[in-house]
């Protein structure tokens, strides 16, 4: 700190320097090469992109230069390279359907017609004890109730909290997984009802928790490659298609409890409003069914007057920074104060209130 | 506009060769690069380009007339207009930066019935980096170390977009002569800025990410559910993040300004290698830990006078630079752990300790002011240190791969600078041609172990 010598400029010697020309063309040559080889990933990226100019932009860069890698065969280094690394591009997207829907719930609804066949007989066997304390304790360190909350990024601000927070009861076992940027407008991206589906047939959970929507304001391009502008009657048609499978494959099995959560207010008014709509159409679509509840976050994460608040105090009457500096995410406490939310949402199903007790 | 996007390179090729033609004309030229920067820093936030054109008027403005009172004499005018322009840029600081920070603990102190209006204000990009060179302009202007410099070219000086955002600090004594003076377009470094252009891809793209998603971030969110050995790893994990992220965007400008003909200088110089912490801050950030020396310790006193007073100069000195970093009490802590272990260092006697027992020592107390650095609260930060202590069991999170780049990039630290130059060596002496093909395949392999994909939504409703 005391001395005083200032950081020395970087040595060089000026001999080793070209003309700015070569230096330009040299540059491009690089960057060409850089481009032809990856054109595949950078087109695959590039599609990835939210609909909108940047998207078309890129698109329609990379295209016709990963088109003519490929005829040139130049891409081959970087597939190789990618098949030595265990990388593929050819992912299966499966496009969930209604009818694809269906036959999942009909298998799960045979596993649980098994373990209600399997408990029926477990009550014969010993009739002297009260139902209640059986069901009580059908959940314990061996046999914990299972939650899992799913989500985009929002989720990964909370999901370790909520985690740790529930299984301060033995008898609970609860999951976070998060997909960064993903939501319900690209499946292209990341295709949540198939992960979903997996999910809830592989693993059953007791509890499910779902939040989306803070990267699903956007066009979306359905099957048949048509995009729908964003909030238009068909893109809120196909959206609220796209929450109802999501629903239906949470909530297929009817003891589930499924919990659909509606983003926070925003600091960015636009955003804000955005989110406000897609709120709306979750609660519509979870209105329409009996085994999802939403659950509005606004009165939480608001101030007094009901605007966005990035301080707002305890139960101690302290201020503290619920949201983090982008005016999106939650903090370190916001994720507290949400999964307490939550736990206390669950808690209000019936006989599981206990469960934390015991 | 992020330096490794496309987006960047399609502005940085039109810029580059914008900047050679137009060089030759010094109105048009800084007018060009003026004109780009604004549009670089606009394009985060069109309505913070106001408020660096704010902080280019009133400090050069402020500089003018230091240099006039100067002039003739009038020494406290002068110094008058010094504490105007600092006052200003500190309440431009103050007021993005750090206000909300003090209304929420002032309204706690105080009971938050008394609560402070909070303005929950968007933080301009950079602008703990444009501010702190204003200041150093107006502060050299006081010290006549430099003359005033035209308005367009301290316009050029304080937006000049490779340095904008992340620094390194760059003083109005390095850039003025670089300004004014044409550089000679047939000597353009070009391997030079090439090399340091992959490395800080390599490290921002490959390293940082690549350990973030592995294990610092899984290890921060939630201490409490890993083991002891997880948690000391995410924590040796972030230290080489944070080195490969900050130092790998500084060798990106770096290079980026080499190709337009600027030299900055150097920010980093192989941190991890100190073996002691005034060692380490003479190799971590040495543009801000020499801003801070030059214009905060020195000014303080130093250590000039007693021995007391030279702890309480570092003291403060580290505590403000904590502060610079962000508006909480974390970053307050990280520097008070830095000054009070540099003011144990002065009181230790001198002792013939072996190096590599200093090596330990001095890793494990920056590692250790790192948890608060990257906690995102005191409780956080304890909960990590809680669970390196109390939490024992195997490890999950570790593999193969991550002891090896832990392993490397400490190793790497450890390389002589010689040594580590060879590849610049080698690419300065290749043709130009050669050196272009080596810059493509070095973004190849980038792209290749990089993660897939640039994550497509994130932020865009911004």
């Amino acid at each position: 700190m005391e001395d005083d010598t200032r950081p020395e400029l970087s040595s060089q010697s000026k001999a080793n320097g070209f003309p700015a020309g070569k230096v330009f063309f040299s540059g491009i040559a690089g960057l060409a090469l850089a481009v032809f080889i990856n054109s595949s990933a950078l087109l695959a990226d590039a599609e990835r992109l939210p609909d909108g100019r940047s998207r078309s932009l890129s698109v329609a860069v990379w295209t016709p230069i990963e088109a003519i890698a490929s005829t040139l065969k130049l891409t081959w280094p970087r597939t190789a390279t990618d098949f030595l690394l265990g990388r593929s591009e050819d992912k299966e997207h499966i496009s969930l359907h209604r009818e694809q829907m269906a036959s999942a719930s009909e298998s799960e609804t045979e596993e649980r017609l098994v373990l209600s066949i399997e408990e029926e007989q477990f009550l014969e066997v010993h009739p002297d004890e009260d139902p209640t304390e059986i069901l009580d304790s059908a959940w314990n360190s061996d046999n914990p109730f299972t939650i899992w909350v799913l989500g985009d990024s929002m989720v990964q601000f909370f999901g370790e909290t909520f985690v740790m927070m529930a299984e301060r009861s033995s008898s609970v076992s609860a999951i976070a997984e998060p997909k960064l940027a993903s939501g319900l407008s690209r499946p292209d991206y990341f295709d949540w009802p198939t992960r979903i589906s997996e999910v809830m047939a592989a693993h059953d959970p007791d509890a499910v928790i779902l939040m989306f929507g803070g990267n699903d304001a956007q066009n979306i391009r359905t099957d048949d490659g048509r995009w729908l502008k964003r909030f238009g009657a068909q893109w809120e048609e196909e959206y609220r298609r796209r929450i109802a499978v999501v629903m239906d494959l949470a909530a297929a099995n009817q003891e589930r409890v499924v919990l659909w959560v509606g983003q926070p207010p925003m600091r960015e008014e636009g955003f804000d409003s955005r989110m406000q709509q897609l709120n709306d159409l979750y609660r519509a679509e979870a209105d329409e069914r009996q085994g999802v509840h939403y659950l509005d976050l606004r009165s939480l994460f608001t101030d007094d007057s009901g605007n966005y608040a990035r301080y707002l105090p305890n139960s101690s009457e302290k201020l503290v920074d619920v949201r983090l500096t982008d005016g999106v995410h939650l903090s370190h406490w916001g994720g507290e104060w949400l999964s307490k939310f939550l736990l206390n949402e669950i808690k209000k199903s019936p006989d599981l209130e206990e469960l934390w007790n015991q | 506009m992020l330096f490794p996007t496309l987006a960047f390179g399609l502005f940085f090729v039109t810029i580059f060769l914008l900047n050679w033609l137009t060089r030759p004309h010094p109105l048009i030229w800084k007018i060009t690069v003026f004109g780009s920067s604004l549009f670089f820093y606009g394009w985060w936030n069109w309505r913070f380009v106001f408020l660096l054109l704010w902080a280019i008027a009133s400090n050069w403005y402020a500089g003018a007339q230091i240099d006039k009172y100067l002039l003739v004499g009038s020494k406290k005018s002068a110094t008058k207009w010094l504490r105007t322009a600092i006052v200003g840029d500190l309440v431009l600081l103050g007021v993005f930066k750090y206000y909300d920070f003090f209304a929420v603990e002032l309204s706690n102190l105080l009971g938050s019935r008394t609560a402070i209006p909070l303005l929950e204000l968007t933080l301009p990009v950079g602008i703990s980096f444009f501010t702190f060179q204003a200041m150093s302009y107006v502060i050299d202007t006081h010290r006549r170390l430099i003359k005033p410099m035209p308005i367009l070219d301290f316009a050029v000086y304080l937006s000049f977009f490779p340095q904008l955002v992340a620094g390194p600090i760059v003083r109005a004594s390095e850039m003025a002569p670089q300004i004014s003076q044409r550089p000679d377009p047939r000597q353009v470094a070009s391997g030079e800025a090439f090399q340091l252009i992959l490395r800080g891809l390599f490290k921002k793209v490959v390293i940082s990410s690549w350990l973030a998603s592995a294990i610092v971030d899984d290890v921060f969110a939630n201490p409490e559910s890993h083991s002891s050995q997880d948690v000391l790893l995410g924590v040796y994990g972030y230290a080489i993040q944070i080195y490969a992220d900050f130092s790998g965007y500084t060798d990106i400008a770096i290079g980026v300004a080499l190709l337009l003909g600027f030299r900055f200088p150097t920010n980093f110089d192989r941190p991890y290698s100190a073996l002691s912490l005034r060692e380490f801050w003479k190799r971590w950030h040495i543009t801000l830990s020499s801003w801070l020396r030059d214009y905060l310790y020195i000014p303080l006193g130093g250590n000039r006078g007693k021995n007391a007073d030279t702890y309480r100069n570092l003291l403060i000195t580290m505590i403000l630079g904590g502060l610079w970093h962000g508006s909480t009490w974390n970053f307050v802590i990280w520097g008070a752990i830095h000054g009070v272990a540099l003011v144990v260092e002065r009181l230790l006697p001198n002792w013939q300790i072996h190096p590599v027992v200093r090596w330990i020592a001095t890793f494990h107390i920056v590692c250790f002011a790192w948890i608060f650095f990257r906690a995102e609260s005191f409780s956080s930060a304890m909960d990590v240190l809680q669970a390196i202590v109390t939490s024992p069991g195997p490890t999950e999170l570790a593999d193969v791969l991550l002891i090896l780049i832990l392993a490397a990039m400490l190793t790497a630290q450890f390389i002589p600078k010689f040594r580590s130059e060879d590849f610049k060596q080698w690419l300065n002496s290749r043709g130009i041609l050669t050196q272009g093909l080596a810059f493509g395949v070095g973004l190849v392999l980038i792209d290749i172990f990089g993660p897939e994909g640039v994550a497509p939504f994130i932020y865009f409703q911004f």
